[in-house]
């Protein structure tokens, strides 16, 4: 169990990240990983997928992570040029104390995407989300993130916004 | 027997030009239909890979062209492929992407079969006066084949054989099996499907393209050193090349521009390298392991749907005249497991919808499948090259990477076994 306090930090964190990543505030939202963070959207929705045996959506360390917003800042990441117009929902949160005094937390998340790039349709990305959050200097900041869609293993269309 | 062909009513020479093509044969339902039979069913189609069905019962369904199939390895060991579909009333047997079976069970009816597609029973068969369960087993491609564990099928009894089709490019096969010390490679990954809301033929005429990098590619080619990078720039500086192979299989090969060895996996070192290096010597010898080692894998599309693509394997999947999907799974060498995390993470960086590259490839895919439905301009030009575009010793045209030869080679072939009898 974390306090009520505890939850509520992390139900602010979960959402100010949906809202950053909505609103392609892609700095800022770097900002919130820590130095070693880890981003994984596997292939599959197999709760045994082990990203050094399959191959994943994403699988991106600091580096990886940090190239992807490089990208995305350029203005010639044409996939998102202009920013695809999404809102996502995150809900049925839940968050437990882990090792180190870190915290997880589990929570679904349904996306609306306007892909207005080329034919403007609409996508929708449905999933469950695992946060893995540490306090660095004061702020919760996350370590890991792990994104499974119920889709994950069919055909996808453009996914270079942050999911 | 499918429906009689439309080919009629479409005169394939008007709208295939050697160096221009008409936009409706990205448009045209008719045309889709008209490919499906001519393309997909008539001639070879990529399958699947060996190393992805390893023991009995082992399967994975796919489509050849939008027909449904099991390709299935029998307790002999031999690979089947079937049409996934039930000889009752038609039902797809199995649903399943992949997966291991003793037996299918139809869904239906209850009709099974068993792995060497035999029909084993029939439920209630006192409903029929005499049975032939041997007539009823399901249907195979009519004509299965393969290389270097790449499985080919043809949905047609009669047609040219595999070897015809492939002819010389089996070497472009060569290339990149002959990296792994045991002669070959395994797609064991797993498959990324990436959705592309465009005609299918821009998959393959996009994967052999020298022309777009610096363009479509310009946020990752400004923001990280690739080994692309020597494909962009000054024109008269670029030594990588297009190569025509005949029979719609199409290169591009970088090798010409590169320095060094291991640039086509960005660059490696360490002991793992060293025994790997070793291991190729021992077989190989030296100077031949050298080359190898320098060149890299194809990047090359084996007509219709495989896309050998270095370090990746793809394949095309037509789905509607205006859609399709790209599938990529990493290319492991066969005895050189150090690798396969790199090869992982080059997967992921270079295809699939997150990747670095391929969405902005599919974005622009759509955005000219939207721009071929003006009917006010209806022509695309394919010329580029033609002014400096040379044979080589074995017959092959080789050119610029920058230049339409591989879209002209593409469209001439096709052009051909459109309108063949
Ligand atoms: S359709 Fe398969 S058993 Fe009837
Ligand atoms: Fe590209």
């Amino acid at each position: 169990m974390i306090s009520h306090t505890e939850y509520r930090a992390v139900v602010e964190f979960l959402h100010r990240e949906a809202l950053l990543a909505d609103e392609a505030r892609y700095a800022e939202w770097l900002a919130l990983w820590t130095d070693d963070g880890v981003y994984w959207v596997p292939a599959t929705t197999d709760p045994a997928a082990d990203p050094d045996k399959h191959l994943s959506h994403i699988y991106d360390n600091r580096g990886r992570l940090e190239t992807r917003i490089k990208l995305l800042l350029t203005g010639h990441r044409y996939s998102q040029e202009p920013a695809s117009r999404m809102r996502r929902l995150v809900s049925n949160i839940e968050a437990a104390p882990a090792e180190n005094g870190e915290l997880v937390a589990e929570s679904n998340f349904a996306l609306a995407e306007l892909a207005i790039q080329a034919k403007r349709e609409m996508h929708w990305w449905v999933g469950r989300t695992t946060h893995r959050l540490r306090r660095v200097g004061g702020e919760l900041k996350m370590c890991r993130k792990k994104v499974v869609l119920v889709n994950a293993a069919e055909p996808l269309p453009n996914l270079s916004f942050l999911i | 027997m499918s429906s009689p062909s439309p080919n009629g009513t479409i005169d394939y020479t008007a709208l295939v030009h050697d160096d221009r093509i008409h936009a409706s044969l990205y448009t045209d339902p008719r045309i889709f239909d008209d490919e499906m039979e001519r393309i997909f069913r008539r001639g070879w189609v990529f399958v699947g890979h060996d190393s992805e069905i390893p023991s009995a019962g082992d399967f994975v369904t796919r489509r050849v062209g939008t027909e449904p199939v099991i390709m299935v390895r029998g307790k002999d060991g031999d690979v089947s492929v079937f049409v996934n579909r039930c000889m009752h009333r038609g039902t797809m047997v199995c649903p399943a992407d992949r997966g291991s079976a003793r037996t299918f069970t139809c869904p239906y009816h209850g009709w099974t079969y068993d792995i060497s597609g035999e029909l084993l029973g029939v439920p209630y068969p006192g409903g029929y006066a005499a049975f032939d369960k041997s007539a009823h087993g399901l249907t195979r491609a009519p004509r299965l084949s393969s290389y270097r564990g790449f499985v080919f099928a043809s949905l047609s009894p009669a047609g040219i054989s595999l070897a015809e089709h492939l002819g010389s490019a089996t070497r472009l096969i060569d290339r990149s099996c002959d990296l792994s010390p045991a002669g070959e490679v395994e797609l064991t990954a797993g498959w990324v499907k990436h959705r592309c809301a465009a005609n299918w033929k821009a998959l393959p005429e996009n994967d052999s393209d020298g022309y777009h990098l610096g363009f479509v590619h310009r946020a990752l080619f400004s923001t990280v050193r690739s080994q692309y990078q020597r494909v962009v720039g000054d024109e008269r500086a670029i030594k990588a090349v297009v190569r025509d192979w005949g029979n719609g299989h199409i290169e591009i090969d970088w090798s010409p521009g590169y320095q060094g060895p291991f640039e086509w996996l960005g660059g490696v070192s360490g002991s793992a390298v060293a025994d790997f290096v070793a291991a190729l010597e021992r077989r190989d010898g030296a100077e031949v392991t050298r080359r190898r080692l320098l060149g890299g894998p194809a990047h090359a599309l084996i007509f219709p749907n495989l896309f050998l693509g270095e370090t990746n394997i793809a394949i095309v999947e037509p789905v509607s005249v205006e859609e399709c999907v790209h599938w990529h799974t990493p290319m492991f060498l066969t005895g050189v497991p150090e690798f396969r995390s790199r090869l992982l993470r080059m997967a992921e960086a270079g295809m699939g919808p997150a990747s670095f590259l391929m969405p902005e490839d599919l974005l622009v895919a759509s955005r000219n499948q939207l721009g071929l439905h003006a009917r006010t301009a209806v022509w695309l030009e394919l010329g580029r090259g033609l002014n400096r575009e040379r044979v080589d010793a074995e017959g092959r045209t080789v050119s610029h990477v920058t230049d339409e030869t591989t879209n002209r080679a593409l469209w001439r072939h096709y052009r051909t076994v459109m309108t063949e009898a």
